[in-house]
């Protein structure tokens, strides 16, 4: 005989069934914004296709009848921002952004009284940069923030834009200098704001690429307020990675052009000379240096790129020379 | 796959209706979930399927050698070549890197260059979890505690997707006689069920993340430029955040079994009460301290050999129990911690019996030695650690210090002083409403969950890595 009190803690599977399905429905439809956005950030395949068929009707139904208001107070509590916005630069804005300019800029030097503040942020590349940043760079001159969006690239504003973020980003924090590392996640196609589509691999795709790295950048640099140092992509041990990153490093040193506050920090061709390889030889020492996807650094391997960022920023700041 | 995700709700509900579909028929049944729980690990990659696979065939063979052989050195072999095994598929995924780098840096510094090749290794998702699990299976059927399975129940004892990731570590006898045993349809426990589902993921969305995004994430990056009450509250926010992810994750486990049919065991009871470090120890992953203390502490010597050997076995068990964390000095000092602090407490009770500290002194004291051994379990490597701690204070500006964060952390460690009776009269009223009503509730849970999660995703769990 089963304790009483046990008995009342028990329901039918079938009920159990009952209760998922009407949680999953109400969740669905009070998230169906997330839900759409969820699908849009998930790698091209039948998950993100089933995902995106039933959201967008569904997101449409719940935002006719109100039911993205409640989310929306939540999201305010949570102190969560939206990051996709739709007439934005990032997906409508023309080349013209490329024309190339060239303006002189000095930027305030950091001392040990007032030590730079630097934003690390980009995709999930940028975690181990930025703790590397700390201890590779001269001691008491920087503070770090670093602030990794993982998953994000700049093909995919629907998912996450990163013109709005920029925006939100140097609002609230307002650094001296800012370092991006993204591209890892930037395998797909984009439609340029005239609407054409290109694919990675093709001109009008590197055109589109460094139209858009201009644009996220002089959001950054808020008009030449502070330098940008853009950290594309090293070289993948995948054959396929690596033509896309050649090609996203190749946009970045086009957009420096046209962006005078932009900085591209080459680790691409610099680190063992353009060859992928696990292991760099660091201060002497052999260590791993890639993640086991052969994109991502390791924390030991990530020192590389933090000095190539500090040889660059030295430009800017020549105090960070004595390191 | 993780739980709290799109994919894995799809992925539940069909395998919530067939595996109910298939309980009348067990060989159905077995096939299927064990179908299911490879479908779930193999999500990410399907060659960890095979290993996985290829560690339930060869424990199952050494455990029907153990269990037919008359000869007790032959069961005797067949239990270390099993226990081999496993340590060895353990070593090679965990412990590779790190000893080749270690090994070609002594070579390199004694004028031998760098001779080993440096290895790039994966480290499969779980597989401290499914090798501590194998290891207890033959040992307890050499201990004649557990009888030799069948394949298909000892690759569902390893492989059973609520648990297989991160724990709990189950024991063959607390699950075999379930899967033995058709599950009753119309009797799920579902009211402690869908508290521990929806109570883990707001342990993990609401508390976990957001105390490591706000604070301890940004803090231990860069210790230096924080303030010392910045290092005060991340100090507490990661004995915070550790506990809602760990235990969020396995509550959402036990729930999700508990949902199935299955009852797997607790790993936590609110071990932030605990008045002594043993007392924590019995409190915190509490399937973990079970298997150290009756697969290494006991076979040891336990505290059997008199004193001093009592206090190596209580420092071998807890430096291999952080080693099992991790090859690293940080993992080390952790585990030591806890070892010389448990042998300091069992030396007080042996010398001064019948000392009583207050009780709210011996809780101040507990909770103040794991939150320092925490500091080494988060830190990236000792010196950050050292920073951390010698930076503590509560001077300085905090623009990290902020009501909700600080609501967090108490709310994390309070929430474990509430009395286990008043959790269980909320599951059986829960049970008692209608079914709409628990519907729209859950719903509107997992609504705030998500918004607590926002654009960035859900964080891995912490123990993933392990």
């Amino acid at each position: 005989m089963e304790p009483r009190g046990d008995r009342q803690l028990r329901m039918p599977a079938g009920r159990v069934l009952v209760v998922m399905a009407i949680a999953f429905a109400v969740s669905a439809l009070f998230n169906s914004e997330a839900l759409v956005r969820a699908g849009e950030g998930m790698r091209p395949g039948p998950t993100r296709d089933i995902v995106l068929a039933v959201a967008n009707p569904l997101d449409d139904a719940a935002g006719a009848i109100g039911l993205h208001l409640p989310r929306e107070g939540l999201d305010l509590a949570f102190g969560q921002e939206d990051k996709t916005e739709s007439g934005t630069q990032l997906e409508l804005g023309s080349t013209s952004i490329l024309r190339p300019r060239s303006e002189r800029q000095s930027f305030r030097q950091p001392t040990a009284a007032d030590p730079l503040d630097v934003l690390v942020t980009g995709d999930s590349q940028a975690t181990f940069i930025g703790e590397q940043l700390v201890d590779q760079g001269p001691p008491g001159l920087l503070d770090v923030e670093t602030v990794a969006r993982n998953g994000t690239g700049l093909t995919n504003p629907a998912f996450f834009n990163w013109e709005v973020n920029a925006r939100q980003e140097v609002e609230a924090r307002d650094p001296d200098a800012i370092v991006m590392a993204l591209g890892g996640n930037d395998g797909f196609n984009v439609q340029t704001g005239e609407g054409s589509l290109y694919n990675p691999g093709e001109k009008g795709w590197e055109t589109e690429f460094a139209r858009r790295v201009a644009v996220v950048s002089t959001v950054l640099s808020e008009g030449g307020k502070r330098p940008v140092y853009w950290v594309p992509p090293p070289t993948a041990r995948n054959k396929e990675f690596n033509r896309i990153f050649a090609s996203q490093n190749r946009a970045v040193a086009r957009a420096t052009e046209a962006v005078p506050t932009l900085r591209y920090v080459d680790v691409y061709s610099t680190l063992n000379k353009g060859r992928y390889s696990d292991e760099l030889r660091i201060d002497g020492r052999r260590v791993l240096a890639r993640q086991p996807d052969g994109i991502h650094f390791t924390l030991d391997g990530a020192a590389l790129p933090a000095r190539l960022i500090l040889d660059a920023m030295a430009e800017d700041f020549p105090v960070l020379r004595d390191r | 796959m993780s739980f709290p995700t799109i994919e894995f709700a799809a992925f539940f509900v069909v395998v919530f209706v067939l595996s109910w579909a298939l309980m009348p028929h067990p060989r159905a049944w077995r096939l299927f979930i064990l179908a299911a729980s490879y479908f779930f690990y193999g999500w990410i990659d399907w060659r960890w399927v095979l290993l996985l696979a290829g560690s339930s065939v060869v424990n199952t063979v050494a455990a029907q050698v153990i269990a037919r052989s008359p000869s007790q050195a032959t069961r005797k072999r067949a239990l270390v070549a099993a226990v081999v095994f496993d340590l060895g598929l353990l070593c090679t995924f965990k412990y590779l890197g790190f000893f080749t780098s270690e090994f070609d840096d002594a070579f390199d510094s004694i004028g031998l260059g760098s001779p080993l090749p440096i290895a790039q290794v994966v480290l499969p998702i779980g597989i401290s979890f499914f090798t501590f699990q194998a290891i207890s299976y033959v040992v307890d059927v050499y201990r004649g505690e557990t009888r030799a399975s069948p394949l298909i129940e000892v690759a569902i004892l390893q492989a059973f997707f609520p648990h297989l990731v991160a724990g709990p570590i189950v024991r063959a006898n607390e699950l075999l006689p379930q899967l033995r045993t058709p599950r009753d349809p119309r009797a799920v426990l579902a009211g402690p069920a869908i508290f521990m589902i929806v109570g883990g993921v707001l342990k993990k969305t609401v508390i976990a993340d957001e105390l490591a995004r706000r604070v301890v994430d940004p803090v231990y990056n860069d210790p230096g430029a924080h303030s010392a009450g910045e290092l005060t509250l991340a100090f507490y926010a990661f004995a915070a955040q550790i506990y809602c992810d760990f235990s969020g994750y396995t509550d959402m486990a036990i729930g999700l079994a508990l949902l199935l049919g299955y009852q797997l065991p607790q790993n936590f009871d609110r071990p932030y009460l605990a008045l002594s470090l043993r007392d924590f120890w019995r409190r915190w992953h509490m399937t973990l301290s079970r298997w150290l203390r009756d697969y290494l502490y006991i076979p040891l010597g336990g505290s059997r050999g008199g004193r001093l050997k009592t206090y190596r076995n209580v420092m071998i068990t807890m430096l291999l129990g952080g080693l099992w964390h991790g090859a690293s000095w940080t993992f080390l000092l952790w585990g030591g911690i806890h070892g010389g602090a448990l042998s300091v407490e069992r030396w007080v009770r042996e010398r001064y019996e019948g000392f009583r500290m207050p009780a709210w002194a011996a809780w101040l004291v507990t909770f103040h030695v794991v939150c320092i051994a925490w500091v080494f379990f988060r830190a990236p490597d000792l010196g950050t650690a050292f920073d951390v701690l010698g930076g503590l204070g509560l001077s300085g500006p905090s623009p990290l210090v902020t009501l909700p964060v600080v609501f967090l952390v108490v709310v994390a460690v309070g929430i474990q002083a509430l009395p286990p009776q008043w959790w269980r009269d909320a599951e059986a009223w829960f049970v008692a409403r209608p079914v709409a009503l628990q519907g729209v509730a859950v719903g509107a849970v997992l609504v705030v969950a998500d918004a607590a999660v926002g654009q960035q995703g859900v964080a891995p769990f912490i123990y993933f890595q392990f």
